[in-house]
């Protein structure tokens, strides 16, 4: 038995076979898959003349906001849109809750604020018009209206009743081929220009200035971004001190994590966050974790055709404000 | 005669003339600047009031065409 279980246990010997010349180790070989796609893929020279087109500077982040950054708010909110048209459609607004006011101490300062709000939306594969306007006479709009195939003219405005409280900015957008600049004019005299271009079939690199008349302030600043299929990452660095990095992965169809970091040298401000964006059939769970001791979830739920649940929680342990709200959302 | 008239009025007409450009004489830079302010402000009101009219009747006109009860109506 032992001499026999000695027998079987001594390998046997390895058949004179030449094996045939191998592009890896032939023990890596056996374990990974057949890399052959991969290989023509990187053997395909990369054209530089076919750059896709890169998106557009001040969305160079819009992965990493569309996870980390849901619509919080405190209070109760119900939203109705009708669509009176396949490009035409009224919204009607309820918000009774809370609203944070600035203040300069550590406190948190709320005020318990109740609005109704009236929109109109007009969306044309040309022309983009949405007007939003509240009970206290504050108009929202926004316009995006293609001039031509290649330009664009974007307009985004609040005014208010009280004098000097309103803001607008025109924003006039050029497409290329493999770059798209964009220039804007905004009140207070703020004038900024913005510049972004393909450089591989992964990455672009983008630079911006601009200039505020009223307080003599301007501003250089660059970005990039690295995107694939699978991760996007995006580094903007200001010379207002700013520096911001973003890294978001595709875990698979239905799971995305999304990571945060932000650092202001004036203010010495440091923060990162992490979060996860889940979209399933009938939900999406948004849900983030800050350095600043916050912790926040935002759940859109589908409760029927065109009926949305919406439930926001924000927890600032730091501060100690705890904000809730829930909401109903109807319409397209 | 005529033409101590014709000095006279020249004369009286270039006094005039001389007062009223002093009077008038404004940098031109700053005629600008106020009227790009005017401007500025009326369109704001322009805006604050007819922006939401002007959706609703570019929205009333596109195909197909809804009814005027629909804009009305809460269903």
């Amino acid at each position: 038995m032992g001499a026999s279980v000695s027998h079987a246990a001594a390998p046997p010997p390895p058949p004179p076979v030449a094996p045939p010349p191998p592009a890896h180790p032939l023990g890596l070989a056996a374990v990974l898959p057949p890399q052959t796609e991969e290989k023509d893929g990187a053997a395909e020279k990369v054209d530089y003349m076919n750059l896709p087109c890169p998106v557009p500077f001040e969305e160079i982040q819009r992965e990493a906001l569309m996870s980390l950054k849901p619509e919080l708010f405190e209070g109760m909110r119900f939203d109705f849109t009708k669509g009176l048209n396949q490009k035409f459609s009224l919204s009607h607004s309820v918000f009774m809750g809370s609203t944070e006011v600035p203040s300069q101490s550590m406190k948190t300062v709320k005020v318990p604020t109740a609005h109704y709000e009236f929109g109109a939306n007009y969306l044309d594969p040309k022309m983009m018009l949405v007007g939003r306007i509240l009970t206290d006479g504050r108009l929202n709009a926004r316009v995006k209206w293609d001039l031509t195939d290649d330009l664009t003219l974007k307009i985004n405005a609040q005014l208010t009743n009280e004098p000097h409280y309103s803001q607008g900015m025109f924003n006039f957008d050029y497409k290329g081929k493999d770059y798209r600049s964009q220039f804007q004019i905004g009140n207070n005299a703020f004038y900024g220009a913005n510049y972004i271009q393909s450089v591989t079939p992964f990455l672009s690199l983008g630079t911006e200035i601009f200039w505020l008349g009223h307080q003599r302030k301007s501003g250089l600043g660059f970005a990039g971004r690295y995107n694939t299929p699978k991760w996007v990452g995006t580094a903007q660095v200001a010379s207002t001190g700013v520096v911001a990095l973003s890294y978001v992965q595709k875990v698979s169809e239905k799971v995305t994590l999304a990571s945060d970091f932000m650092y202001n040298h004036m203010t010495r401000d440091v923060t990162a966050s992490f979060g996860y964006d889940y979209i399933l059939r009938q939900c999406r769970l948004r849900g983030k974790i800050d350095s600043s001791g916050c912790v926040a979830a935002f759940l859109e739920e589908r409760l029927n055709m065109g009926v949305n649940f919406v439930l926001s929680a924000e927890i600032d342990h730091v501060k100690k404000d705890y904000k809730f709200g829930f909401g109903l959302t109807v319409g397209e | 005669m005529a033409t101590r008239g014709g000095g006279q009025a020249a004369s009286k007409g270039k006094g005039k003339k001389g007062g009223k450009a002093e009077r008038k004489r404004k940098p031109a830079g700053k005629c600008v600047k106020e009227w790009t302010t005017w401007a500025m402000k009326k369109a704001k009101v322009a805006a604050h009031w007819g922006f939401i009219p002007l959706i609703i009747v570019v929205g009333m006109n596109s195909e197909p065409k809804p009814q005027l009860f629909q804009l009305l109506s809460p269903v």
